[in-house]
């Protein structure tokens, strides 16, 4: 069973984030659960959710030790560096510039997710860029199941229109890492 | 194939496939998508969806569609239940069926946003004024949920009671795989009114409470002898018992098939009732059990009392009680395994 | 010839209201509507707490006793689900008014398709005269000894003018059974109410002023008296609210 928590600033799309993933787990067989942190603030605040996903059973839906900490600002890397997984692995994007280098037991790995989502002309799909590089990095899943997965969600969502964009986000993310 | 769903979303949609025709509730976090979801979607089914001014209007709703022998469903959280418990009181005295879903928040008065169980005791014990019991389901997945819905109408139309389907914030909120039942076509009980005046009734001045309170009587003692529901594993042979349901009792599972791994003789009896309480599971417990520890999401333990009760019910050793209160949240499987080790060597006392 | 004078089947019960009380004469004229206009096999009340708990044993009808205040809110959930049936509630002034305000006012906001009886008596008769929003400034109950003080109490509040002005109900009116005239205009309201419930059009109400002889420690006759020459000079007797679609 792996766990990933998924965290940024609200509006960041961190939430879709943790949802392709747990999409591209179901997809595929697998048991998953997302579960997000909820309250009073619906916009700007800081948003997460942790996604945990295996052939196994999920015990516990909530966040214990993440395998791998997305963070795509400084306040989430400063909230959840502490829990990751020793041997785990922390993905930063190039908006977060404060020192990483605090734990020497997890990898550090920084993707320009907002330089590739601009360059791309999707400035809004920085979340999708980190999604691919997530899966390159977690090892579990093919390129092509987590397409299929994705694929999968965005329709469901009838959000269809953007699986261009998506894809190229995704794959872009993959190739990063 | 199952599908994510949001907890939440996917109750509300087993509610309209369990024939519910009237939801009738106030805004509340974390319950609040049960209502967003049924606005639109009981209007498709015929059904009638009505934003109420307050928690007091929206149980009184419920009690005027299930008089008329509807499925009606009203949601809400800690303290929007407390507002209701006048309303859920009256439809116990009346004899009416209907579900209210609390999904828990952490805290006393307003309370917190928190995911939690600390609405045990007020769920279990009837909550309102006079001397009645709510049939309580508590599930610890979406699945489970899911299917408790069609559950709860038919055991609360059985016995003419209220059923809580007690769930937790983060049950709601997150989204597992879920694969929805089926549709049930809806009903109208047959006790229900219809202008014409065929479900006799007697005045309230009229009525013989020392009379009713036979059948009361009669009524709760069949309840807590036919619907105990739970799932144990381990029990028989094991040293030490857990007692825990929900989110933190699926924690607890995985706790304690971890301890199995590395030895432990432990076992763990997990209510899907929590009202009536799972007696009858602690009649199969090892009889040589060294101690009963509830896992709990609450602050001062509360399932701990029914648990102590249910193992002095069924052994006459004076069997030590442990409570592991986690206040809210999910507790971490290695808190658990770690609190464990705390009441093996003495830190944690036992609570009876 | 003279003819008999037949009771409504669906009230044809004894009741157990005090000697002087207006609670008779309100139920029997709804009664009669109601069969007149070929409904009385076809209503559901919701009931009150107070004096008209005592309606619970002696209409022959659907009924349901509803928790004090609530019956605005619980004929809301009957009407939504039982739409083609009437739905009645029967309230006092301390439950429709006091306890219950918010869900009067949010029926008739809603312009829920129910018809609202309020027996007005400006006390709390059941519990033995206390003093009630509307109660009339000066008036002693045992809950106000030296006379209502409406600087610190509030005043009288005329609930059916309230809804007139305020939201867009279908029928709004007073009436009184102070008189056989009073009583005769007073059937024409509740047939209003209850026609505009039968068309759908929405919301209506009728709050009768009535007699509490008893707590009001008046004759009978003194009662009356006091309903026409003091109560319909602060609660005046009329439609505040008349239907749109009448034929």
């Amino acid at each position: 069973m792996k766990e990933i928590v998924f965290a940024g600033f609200g509006g960041q799309g961190v939430l879709t984030s943790g949802l392709i993933i747990s999409e591209i787990a179901v997809n595929r067989g697998d048991n998953a659960t997302w579960i997000p942190s909820y309250g009073s603030a619906m916009r700007g605040g800081t948003a997460n959710c942790t996604v945990k996903y295996g052939r196994e059973t999920i015990y516990n839906p909530a966040q214990e030790e993440p395998n791998l900490l997305l963070a795509m600002n400084e306040p989430s890397f400063q909230m959840f560096i502490n829990i990751v997984a020793p041997g785990g692995i922390v993905l930063v994007s190039d908006i977060v510039n404060c020192d990483l280098n605090v734990r020497d037991d997890v990898k550090v790995v920084k993707v320009p997710s907002s330089a590739i989502s601009q360059e791309l002309g999707n400035p809004k799909g920085a979340n999708v860029v980190m999604t691919g590089a997530i899966v390159k990095l977690m090892g579990d899943f093919s390129k092509e199941e987590a397409l299929a997965g994705m694929e999968r969600m965005f329709s469901k969502k009838g959000k269809n229109r953007f699986a261009e964009a998506n894809v190229k986000a995704f794959e872009a993310g993959y190739a990063a890492v | 194939m199952a599908e994510m769903m949001k907890g939440n979303i996917a109750i509300a949609e087993a509610a309209v496939r369990a024939g519910v025709r009237l939801y009738a509730g106030y805004p509340i976090t974390p319950s609040t998508e049960i209502m967003e979801y049924l606005s639109g979607r009981l209007p498709e089914v015929g059904g009638a969806f009505i934003q109420a001014e307050s928690e007091l209007a929206g149980i009184n709703m419920v009690i005027g569609g299930a008089s008329c022998g509807v499925r009606a469903l009203t949601a809400s959280s800690g303290p929007g239940i407390s507002l209701k418990q006048e309303g859920i009181s009256i439809l116990s005295d009346e004899e009416l069926s209907a579900v209210v879903i609390n999904v828990v928040r952490y805290g006393n008065g307003l309370g917190t946003l928190y995911s939690s169980q600390c609405d045990y005791n007020r769920e279990t014990r009837g909550g309102g004024n006079g001397d009645y019991r709510c049939i309580v389901l508590c599930p610890s997945s979406i699945q489970e949920a899911v299917e408790q819905i069609s559950l709860a109408y038919e055991l609360a139309e059985k016995y003419r009671v209220v059923s809580v389907l007690m769930t937790e914030g983060a049950l709601g909120q997150m989204m597992e795989p879920v694969d929805l039942p089926d549709f049930v076509e809806p009903k109208r009980n047959p006790w229900g009114f219809d202008g014409k005046y065929t479900y006799k009734k007697i005045g309230i001045f009229d009525r013989d409470s020392m009379k009713e309170s036979v059948l009361l009587k009669e009524k709760y003692a069949a309840i807590k002898e036919n619907e105990q529901r739970w799932e144990s594993e381990g029990v028989e042979d094991a040293d030490y018992v857990f007692v825990s349901y929900g989110l933190p009792g699926r924690s607890t599972l995985g706790a304690v098939r971890q301890l199995r791994d590395e030895g432990f003789r432990v076992g763990l009896i997990r209510p899907i009732t929590a009202w009536p309480f799972p007696e009858k599971a602690f009649a199969e417990i090892n009889p040589g059990v060294k101690g009963i520890i509830t896992v709990e999401a609450n602050a001062t333990g509360q399932l701990v009392d029914d648990a102590a009760l249910a193992i002095k019910k069924n052994s006459s050793a004076n069997i030590p009680a442990y409570a592991l209160t986690y206040v809210y949240g999910v507790p971490p499987i290695k808190s658990i395994k770690a609190d464990f080790k705390k009441i093996l060597n003495g830190e944690i006392r036992e609570v009876y | 010839m003279a003819v008999e004078r037949k009771v409504p089947s669906i009230i044809d019960n004894p009741m157990n209201f005090c000697p002087g009380c207006g609670h008779g004469i309100i139920i029997r004229l709804i009664c009669e509507c109601l069969e007149e206009l070929g409904q009385d096999q076809n209503v559901i009340f919701a009931i009150g707490v107070g004096c008209s708990s005592n309606l619970g044993g002696g209409l022959v009808t659907d009924r349901l006793h509803c928790a004090h205040g609530r019956a605005g809110a619980v004929a809301t959930g009957m009407k939504r689900v039982n739409p083609d049936n009437m739905v009645i509630t029967y309230q006092g002034d301390g439950d429709a008014y006091s306890i219950g305000i918010a869900e009067s006012f949010n029926a008739a906001y809603r312009n829920e398709n129910i018809t609202v009886i309020t027996v007005n008596n400006t006390n709390f008769g059941m519990t033995g005269g206390q003093m009630s929003w509307t109660t009339m400034e000066g008036q002693k109950t045992t809950t106000s000894p030296h006379g209502r003080d409406c600087a610190v109490t509030g005043y009288p509040i005329r609930f059916p003018e309230l809804v007139a002005n305020e939201f867009r109900v279908a029928y709004a009116a007073r009436g009184s059974v102070s008189s056989p005239a009073r009583i005769n205009a007073l059937k024409g309201y509740i047939k209003n109410a209850l026609e505009a419930q039968i068309n759908k059009e929405g919301y209506s109400i009728v709050e009768v002023l009535s007699p509490c002889a008893v707590n009001w420690g008046m004759t009978p006759e003194e009662a009356m008296t006091h309903i026409e020459e003091d109560l319909t000079q602060y609660f005046p007797i009329g439609v505040f609210q008349d239907r749109r679609n009448q034929e």
